[in-house]
């Protein structure tokens, strides 16, 4: 479904030209949870960045369904981003003046789709906030933002969804209990791609992609997942 | 939003004055069934205006201007105006005098409200309401002794109008030019023609007969007054359009502000499926929402400030009509909204714009 074919990004930050990927080769079929570890650095975010389509290799190519997103216009590749992907991000980036339903409603003022109270109701009790639907972002807990976040990714009902760092500002409980809806969500057919330095939780993923230096390190699967 | 409300409230304000300025001025001169002035020769139309308003000029009428009036065809009433400063020794302080026949001062004054009566006998007097309150007399009160001893005893208050009216003591036009020692002098006469539409030949037949006169229509008081304030608006109108191009500066600079600030909320929504086209909407209706915010409040404040307002521009203007200067008109209050909203929409368009060139990778990254 997704395919990474020798993908290299370089940047420069400041004098210094910076090869974040040097020719990585990944393919990731649909429904796979899949843990991207590896040190800061090493170009996890870049290359989540990418596969998400929101920046473009410096070389090879992406295919998401078969379609070379590196070929297609921006509006094309907005299209592509809004019906097919969901983010999710470390700091959750809700929008502190809206209340949950609102934050989680917000893509579909850009995909023009009708923000049903029953749709934002279902996505808010399968994150388990459906009692906080009226609060502000500042009312909420860590794990609760997260999981704001997590519905607000869900809405426009993608194939993808893209987690970067998702448990990396909560505690053990709310980080456990933001990968158990990832896993869920990946069980009822999501492909799910989790960026995350939590070890433990990247065990528990079924397949594990490790990132060294611009490259895949090793990709290993949990035997009985 | 205050810089925007405090220019759209002074834009306003002036758009309101200007026309109520017009409207009370038409209103007043039409109302006083007066169609010209008879002023004495080398009067500036200007000052010719302002006698209804109480100008003090130094020159008086010849006695026999009324005469040749009275036997005029095609008038069908002239009367005398007295304006003057009179010093009053015994209180140490100089009385603006206004001599005007009391029979005819519903006609001139139609506006007034009086507390008390208008008055009948010579000794009789009208205060204005600034005068009345500042002395603390009432009517049937003894204002003061003229200089054989007759007291002038105070029949009625008029009422506050808001112009130099409230600081005339109003007497009968006899009584005037006896105190001052002048029979039958007169600042300026008013007259009032039985065919309006004769009015030029009855003017230029009197310039011709009578000499030392200067006449001054009602329409060419009107143009005068007009003209005196123009320039006060026009420079006002460019005060406010500089106040109000300084606050599109200043919003467009609040905006690009938020926009750097935002910039990973910005990179948040083009990650969840905002195009560029979407985030250049978004803050330029941010932007229009602020600036009409900030006019509606504007015109809210300029609304309930009308009274400070006017009683300012009563205090530096030498000549305003008499009535509510600034009053709420829907289409003025809409129609700076609108102006607002455009320069809201003009100074968004380049914080727009750099918010829908942000990367949102960049972005997010912080």
């Amino acid at each position: 479904m997704i395919e990474l074919k020798k993908i290299e990004k370089n940047y420069r930050r400041g004098a210094e030209n910076v090869r974040a990927l040097r020719g990585v080769d990944l393919m990731i079929d649909k429904k796979e949870l899949v843990a991207i570890t590896g040190p800061s650095g090493a170009g996890k975010t870049t290359l989540l960045h990418i596969l998400g389509c929101l920046d473009q290799p410096t070389n090879g190519e992406v295919s998401i369904d078969s379609v070379n997103a590196g070929n297609l216009p921006e509006p094309e590749l907005v299209k592509l981003r809004r019906d097919k992907i969901g983010f999710v991000f470390q700091q959750f980036y809700l929008i502190p003046g809206l209340s949950v339903f609102d934050n989680i409603a917000l893509p579909l003022l850009f995909s023009k789709k009708p923000a049903t109270p029953e749709k934002i109701k279902k996505l808010a009790e399968m994150v388990g906030l459906q009692h906080r639907l009226d609060h502000v972002p500042t009312q909420l807990s860590g794990g609760e933002m997260q999981r704001t976040a997590i519905a607000r990714g869900l809405v426009n009902e993608p194939e993808i969804l893209l987690a970067d760092e998702p448990t990396g500002n909560l505690d053990t409980e709310n980080s456990d209990k933001i990968f158990e809806i990832l896993r869920s969500l990946s069980s009822d057919g999501l492909t799910v791609v989790m960026i995350t330095h939590n070890q433990e939780l990247a065990a528990r993923a079924k397949r594990t992609v490790h990132i060294k230096d611009g490259l895949v390190h090793s990709d290993s699967y949990l035997v009985n997942a | 939003m205050l810089g925007i409300a405090a220019s759209v409230g002074v834009l306003f304000s002036v758009l309101s004055f200007n026309r109520g300025f017009n409207e009370g001025l038409a209103q007043e001169l039409e109302s006083t069934g007066l169609h010209f002035m008879v002023v004495p020769s080398g009067c500036a139309h200007e000052v010719a205006a302002l006698v209804l308003h109480g100008a003090v000029i130094p020159k008086f009428l010849d006695t026999g201007v009324m005469q040749h009036l009275q036997e005029a065809n095609g008038i069908t009433m002239a009367t005398p105006i007295l304006v003057a400063q009179l010093p009053n020794p015994k209180k140490e302080r100089i009385d603006l005098i206004y001599g005007v026949d009391m029979e005819v001062l519903s006609a001139i004054k139609p506006g007034w409200q009086i507390e008390g009566k208008v008055p009948t006998q010579g000794n009789e007097i009208l205060l204005g309401h600034e005068v009345a309150e500042h002395e603390g007399l009432k009517p049937g009160d003894v204002f003061t002794e003229t200089a054989d001893g007759t007291p002038l005893v105070i029949a009625g208050i008029v009422g506050l109008t808001g112009s130099q009216d409230d600081a005339f003591v109003y007497l009968p036009i006899q009584t005037a030019q006896q105190i001052l020692e002048r029979p039958d002098a007169a600042t300026a006469i008013g007259v009032k023609v039985t065919n309006p539409e004769r009015m030029n030949e009855i003017t230029d037949e009197l310039s011709a007969v009578v000499p030392g006169i200067q006449i001054v229509t009602m329409g060419q008081v009107m143009n005068s007054i007009s003209n005196l304030a123009a320039s006060a608006r026009a420079l006002s109108l460019a005060i406010v359009l500089i106040a109000v191009l300084i606050s599109a500066v200043g919003v467009m600079n609040s905006i690009l502000m938020s926009v750097f600030e935002r910039s990973q909320e910005i990179g948040m929504m083009r990650a969840v499926g905002a195009s560029r086209r979407d985030v250049f909407r978004i803050i330029l209706e941010e932007t229009t929402i602020l600036s009409v915010a900030g006019g509606l409040f504007g015109i809210a404040i300029a609304t309930f400030g009308s009274k400070l307002i006017e009683a300012f521009v009563r205090s530096v203007m030498p000549f305003v009509p008499s009535g509510n200067l600034i009053s709420f008109d829907p289409l003025l209050a809409l129609g700076s909204v609108l102006f607002i909203m455009a320069i809201g929409l003009c100074a968004g368009l380049y914080p727009a714009r750099k918010a829908s060139k942000i990367n949102p990778v960049e972005a997010i990254k912080g």
